[in-house]
């Protein structure tokens, strides 16, 4: 996704929105965040999942533009987004891509191709590099 | 009991442990089934958002942890790409 914001950030504005822990320890915790030591409780603080958020971004120097949603989590709620999902928002305010549901109908490809039908498809010479490998289900850094 | 709901009985269990045990293949162990069952499944949602509808609105809090701001406050000149995720 960084690539992608990369590819785009002079047309498009992106915006993460930081939702309920996926994988937390305290409950369906997998043998991959074990090994990638992403190991956290699900927040019952905000200020716990502000303190994640920031570990997440500390950790992989993550450029993208964050907000965290509220432990209520309404903006998980308004766009069902649980575990992940991808939207995107056209400049009147409205819909424009609604994303499958996380974790096997999330396809960064899909917003790339919403972009690249807009603004172009940019190239790359270089092959992509190869991603850290992170349990992070906002770690996909294509 | 009779025979015909020993059998429908039967015939259950059996597919209850193939669909436990397909479960645990594709989830990866008899420990996920029940991380999926118990925690993932009430939370997910298709949702009912279709292309062309207004983008709700939420607030949401800045990394400070003390400033927030509105979705659709980033709405308007251009599109938005809203990236929903967590760390784990």
């Amino acid at each position: 996704m960084v690539e992608i914001y990369n590819d785009y950030k002079n047309h498009a504005d992106f915006l993460t929105v930081y939702v309920r822990e996926a994988h937390p320890t305290d409950e369906w915790q997998m043998k991959s965040n074990v090994k990638d030591d992403v190991c956290y409780a699900q927040p019952k603080t905000l200020g716990q999942r502000v303190a994640i958020a920031n570990d997440f971004i500390k950790r992989f120097h993550y450029p993208i533009a964050f907000g965290i949603d509220d432990l209520n989590n309404a903006a998980n709620d308004a766009y069902s987004a649980w575990p992940e999902r991808f939207y995107i928002i056209d400049e009147s305010g409205r819909v424009a891509y609604r994303g499958g549901m996380g974790p096997f109908h999330y396809d960064p490809d899909e917003v790339r191709a919403w972009l690249a039908a807009r603004y172009g498809t940019v190239k790359h010479d270089a092959p992509a590099p190869a991603s850290p490998g992170p349990a992070a289900s906002l770690g996909s850094r294509k | 009991m009779t025979p015909f709901w020993k059998w429908t009985t039967g015939v259950f269990l059996v597919l209850l442990l193939a669909a436990f045990l397909f479960l645990s293949k594709m989830a990866g162990s008899p420990k996920d089934v029940y991380g999926m069952v118990r925690y993932a499944l009430p939370h997910m949602h298709r949702g009912t958002l279709k292309i062309g509808d207004d983008a709700p609105d939420a607030r949401l809090l800045a990394l400070d942890g003390s400033d927030h701001f509105h979705i659709r406050e980033r709405t308007g000149g251009r599109p938005l790409v809203l990236i929903f995720g967590s760390y784990t």
